[in-house]
């Protein structure tokens, strides 16, 4: 059911871009976001098999920072292990990227059913975490999802990190250079299609969105709604 | 000279005579040993000689004169800077150059272009007015001009408004100009020479004897020499000499690169800078466009040109002009500069007596070598730092009273 | 393009870096004289040769140390400050200010 994004209180800083596309929104976590955009969601999730892009900035995410984040993470039930630049599934559906030895990102996944995310938000608070800091990321962090075949040659063309899939492994992550703007990269396959979730400064989600279909036009990339990825698994 | 052009001009028997005579044998002792030939070592030289009759003097390069920053540089010659103490001093300056190709009898082809710095963002407009305020104030011909007025003196620019940074003004100085930069240093050579001044190429100073906490000598590739006085003027190596003297400066070593393209039709009369853009752009009298950026991201002692420097640049100058595509680049170098945190000089005495410093150029210095080179044979002849140089001496820093020229730097660093 | 090898990202364009200047200790900034701490702020070793710097990651804000060559421009060893640092750095109370 179409849903005019205005009437949320919430939607993607990247709705009015969406909607010149035809796209049709609805309500996640209070958010309007694309289920599809322009075309039919069997059609999207083919073009996403190839090269697409999607706006994943409704799901959940949350950040923390500081020297003892790993251990009050680790305490509030997250699985880590020590390696940086890693993603470290949580099996109920949620990520947790460590970028370094003290900084987290934290990832909801696409249906909503963790609940990590908001239950590490309600549990930190300045004193009871000492040593672990909040990094809004909800507030501060766009997310896109940029998946298909054709996703490694793409990326050759705006950044100077070796994505393809031989050489960059599923869960791995490059804090890098993308279009000439700081971007966390991390590759997260669906199914058996390659994917990869770039996180980045949401006041620039205009342009970084710009750029990449630019670069994707070539391999005949194209945007694709939330639908889409789902159907890929 | 002029007459010489009309006898000889046709006349297979013109007398060409060498520019420096032959290099003499380095003498045990001198009064003044200045450390250097590029234009700041011998503008001082030659008024040395010229002013104050000290002519007992020798300048020791360890290549060959101008091969340093003074033959690498973009040549502009301005005096729209942002402090009072700089404006003054840089106006001196330009008013030497003015008249410098009839004091030299040389021609060191003087090219008043007139010198936009264009500001694309409120805070440049703000800067630009700031600049001009001052300017005008110490009686530097200086004006903030808006988008019409650009397009009628610069119609090759592009003004569209479709621009990831368009053009808001400019902050415009009539008298900013370009010169031959190797003519200005072959010009004070000669007549520093033939004013019995000794330049010494292919000699380098690998030492310094200091007694008492004052100069005694050098210590060179062809053997020491005695000397009353000593003054450095080595631009990126000003670090290497200071160590030698034993003190430290405020200054980081920093290459800066420059290119030129192939030669064009004359359609760009103007000097170009964009701040914002960090590029600058002029044409030669030879139609070649001269352009040039910031310094490079990190210091080192090397003058390496690389691709980064030369896409960053091309990226901006074509926001610019963008009917440039297609023009070739034909060369591209790097100056070794000696990059201050205030963006202004360091002139004038030093920790060691009878030891004098001219250094801290920076991507400046040019414009500075007649005003520099007169100024300081003044402090050296006479023992006294003159007023105008007062504000540039190395103990500001000391001081915490820094003169801060980051906003009139031709581009942003 | 120049590589520099990031003790946290591994091999990276140089042009994700930049440059904090050269690694020297901080003087207690309540006790030093103004000389000394001017010459902590404005005074360069500059050294032609071997430097020890700080070098910062931009993508990641990730601070460590590298010694490079400035003649050659090389860069020699990447490590974290953990190397250096054992502990945090402290500096006593300044002495009481006023009569
Ligand atoms: C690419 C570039 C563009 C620039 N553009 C401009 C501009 O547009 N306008 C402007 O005003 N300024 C500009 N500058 C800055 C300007 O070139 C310098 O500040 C100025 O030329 C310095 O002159 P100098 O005589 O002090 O130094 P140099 O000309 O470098 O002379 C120093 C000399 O010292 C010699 N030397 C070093 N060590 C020793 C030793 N131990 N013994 C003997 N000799 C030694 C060197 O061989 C050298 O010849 C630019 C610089 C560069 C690199």
């Amino acid at each position: 059911m179409a849903l005019n994004p205005s009437t949320l209180p919430a939607r993607s800083f990247l709705y009015r871009e969406l909607q010149k596309f035809g796209a049709v929104f609805g309500e996640v976590n209070g958010y309007a976001s694309a289920m599809t955009v322009g075309a039919d969601a069997a059609a999207e999730a083919a073009q996403a098999r190839s090269l697409g892009l999607c706006d994943l900035s409704a799901l959940k995410r949350i950040g923390f920072k500081g020297w003892a984040t790993a251990e009050w993470l680790t305490s509030q039930g997250v699985t880590l292990e020590d390696a940086p630049n890693r993603v470290y599934p949580q099996g109920d559906g949620a990520r947790v990227a460590r970028l370094s030895k003290g900084e987290f990102v934290v990832l909801g996944d696409l249906e909503g059913r963790s609940t990590l995310p908001d239950r590490l938000g309600g549990a930190w608070s300045m004193a009871s975490a000492n040593g672990c800091f909040r990094v809004p990321r909800e507030d501060a962090s766009a997310w896109l999802t940029l998946t298909g075949a054709e996703g490694g040659a793409m990326f050759a063309k705006v950044c100077g990190v070796d994505l393809r899939p031989h050489k960059f492994p599923n869960n791995g992550i490059a804090q890098t250079s993308l279009a000439r703007m700081n971007a966390i990269i991390m590759r997260a396959d669906r199914g058996n299609t390659l994917a990869y979730d770039l996180v980045f400064d949401l006041a620039s989600a205009v342009y970084l969105w710009g750029a990449l279909l630019d670069a994707m036009a070539e391999f005949g990339g194209k945007p694709v709604g939330l639908d889409a990825i789902k159907a890929l698994g | 000279m002029a007459f010489g052009l009309i006898k000889y001009g046709l006349s297979p028997r013109y007398p060409g005579k060498r520019f420096l005579s032959r290099q003499p044998e380095l003498k045990s002792s001198y009064d003044v040993v200045i450390i250097g030939g590029g234009g700041h070592g011998l503008a001082c030289a030659y008024y040395l000689a010229k002013n104050h009759g000290v002519k007992n003097v020798a300048v020791l390069e360890k290549g060959y004169i101008g091969g340093g920053n003074t033959g690498r540089n973009t040549a502009i010659i301005r005096s729209n800077y942002l402090t009072p103490e700089g404006v003054a001093f840089y106006d001196e300056s330009v008013r030497l150059f003015q008249g410098l190709s009839e004091d030299l009898d040389f021609n060191i082809l003087y090219s008043e272009r007139g010198h936009f710095t264009l500001a694309h963002t409120d805070a440049a407009m703000r800067t630009s007015r700031w600049r001009a305020e001052v300017n005008k104030h110490l009686g530097v011909n200086s004006e903030v001009v808006d988008r019409e007025d650009l397009k009628r003196l610069v119609p090759s620019l592009n003004l569209s408004e479709d621009v990831r940074y368009p053009i808001m003004g400019a902050l415009y100085h009539p008298p900013g100009a370009i010169a031959r930069h190797d003519a200005v240093a072959w010009g004070y050579a000669g007549r520093a020479a033939e004013m019995g001044i000794e330049i010494h190429q292919g000699t380098e100073v690998t030492g310094l004897e200091i007694e008492d906490g004052r100069i005694t000598g050098v210590v060179t590739n062809r053997g020491r020499v005695a000397c009353g006085k000593a003054m450095q003027a080595v631009a990126g190596l000003s670090g290497v000499m200071a160590n030698m003297a034993g003190f430290k400066l405020p200054i980081k070593t920093v290459p800066l690169q420059a290119c030129v393209s192939m030669p064009l039709k004359p359609f760009l009369d103007p000097i170009i800078v964009s701040g914002s853009l960090h590029v600058y752009i002029s044409q030669s009298s030879r139609g070649e466009l001269v352009m040039g950026g910031s310094t490079d991201p990190y210091p080192r002692y090397q003058t390496r040109s690389t691709l980064d420097f030369i896409e960053g640049l091309m990226a901006h100058i074509l926001e610019l002009f963008p009917f440039l595509a297609d023009v070739p680049i034909l060369r591209q170098w790097a100056g070794m500069t000696d990059m201050t945190p205030d963006f202004s000089p360091v002139m004038g005495e030093t920790p060691v007596k009878n030891y004098y410093i001219d250094s801290g150029w920076g991507t400046w210095g040019f414009k500075a070598t007649p005003v520099c080179g007169k100024r300081m044979a003044e402090t050296i002849a006479t023992g006294r730092v003159p007023a105008l140089l007062q504000p540039f001496r190395l103990s500001r820093f000391e001081e915490y009273s820094l003169v801060g020229e980051k906003g009139a730097a031709s581009v942003g660093h | 393009m120049k590589i520099i090898n990031c003790p946290l990202n591994g091999p990276r364009n140089a042009q994700e870096f930049v440059h904090g200047g050269e690694f020297v200790a901080m003087p207690d900034p309540h006790r030093s004289s103004d000389a000394e701490w001017s010459s902590f702020v404005f005074l360069e070793n500059n050294t032609a040769g071997v430097v020890r710097e700080w070098w910062c990651h931009v993508p990641t804000a990730y601070w460590f140390i590298a010694e490079r060559d400035t003649i050659k421009d090389e860069f020699i060893r990447t490590y974290d400050p953990s190397e250096v640092f054992r502990e945090r750095v402290e500096f006593a109370k300044p002495p009481a200010q006023g009569s």
